[in-house]
């Protein structure tokens, strides 16, 4: 076909077919995957705040997280459950945790009127827990200059 | 280099070059999203009380803050009004400077007072309640958190019982 040149000429052209071939695999890998690391179900939950504290404990498998997208709807994880199952299934999954990591993160929606909210920690601090988690979604961007505390 | 062959034939080359170009950023595009960090603010709610307990010896502890919302979004702090869930700023104002006088005062938090291992401005009281009728948004509660954490207050506690 005349295309490498004449016999006694180098290659001078990068090959970039296999590189092309694995771009398109991880992009197909990342596009299918993405869906599916988000824990539990979506949530409308607050976005765009200045001072919520990282925590990659959220994203762990184990740690225990409610929602409430809606009024009068709840799920532990991507499971819905009703408030009197709350209680059961809550203590269910902090059974083996080490005091200082009972913590249950809630993660309401901003329309969800604030009783679902306390109907919720009503249920657990009977469980024990006296810490909670407010997932809330951090401004992209430079964090405000919070004073340290 | 006898790349193209003859003059009179077309060239069967593809150039891949936007195509990885393309690829590139829509790679860097989904790696830079996946990760979304999750954050959150930490409150502290109450352990369920004893109802047996006797409390009429427990004594008001003198340095509370308590924001209160109101359901017209009116933000108070302990009796003070304090503008509006939409602009908390007067609130986060008044918040750091009550802090910066505590620091002053050295109003240490309750069993802190001696703790001079602990960095002083972690034992100074900066403990801020929550209080919200049942009926709010909890995105305007959230609003309100995040004001009075940018104020630098910790740990922020949730009131749960006697809630209009």
């Amino acid at each position: 076909m005349g295309m490498q040149g004449g016999a006694d000429h180098l290659q001078s052209e990068i090959n970039v077919t296999p590189m092309v071939d694995i771009m398109l695999v991880l992009l197909i890998i990342f596009m299918v995957v993405t869906p599916f690391l988000q824990q539990g179900i979506t949530v409308a939950i607050p976005r765009d705040l200045r001072n919520p504290d990282e925590d990659q404990a959220i994203n762990k498998e184990s740690s225990v997280i409610i929602s409430v997208p809606k009024d009068n709807e709840y799920y532990m994880g991507k499971k819905k459950v009703n408030v009197e199952d709350l209680k059961a299934a809550v203590e269910k999954a902090l059974a083996n945790k080490k005091e200082e990591d009972k913590i249950v993160y809630i993660k309401s929606g901003i329309d969800v009127s604030y009783g679902e909210v306390v109907k919720v920690i009503n249920a657990v601090r009977e469980k024990g827990v006296d810490k909670i988690g407010l997932v809330a979604d951090k401004k992209k961007g430079k964090a405000a200059a919070a004073p340290a505390g | 280099m006898a790349m193209g062959g003859g003059g009179n034939r077309a060239v069967p080359y593809i150039n891949v070059t936007p195509l990885i170009d393309v690829l590139l950023v829509l790679l860097i595009i989904f790696m830079v999203v996946t990760p979304a960090r999750p954050s959150r603010f930490k409150a502290d709610i109450p352990t369920q009380r004893d109802p047996n307990e006797d409390v009429s010896n427990l004594k008001p502890n003198p340095l509370t803050l308590v924001v209160s919302i109101s359901t017209d979004l009116q933000v108070k702090l302990n009796q003070e009004q304090m503008g509006s869930v939409n602009d908390p700023s007067a609130l986060a104002a008044k918040l750091q400077q009550t802090f910066q006088q505590r620091k002053e005062q050295h109003a240490y938090k309750v069993g802190m007072e001696t703790a001079t291992n602990i960095p002083e401005d972690q034992r100074i009281e900066k403990t801020v309640f929550v209080k919200a009728p049942r009926a709010l948004k909890y995105g305007d509660v959230v609003k309100v958190i995040d004001a009075i954490k940018g104020a630098g207050a910790s740990p922020v506690g949730l009131q749960v019982d006697d809630l209009p």
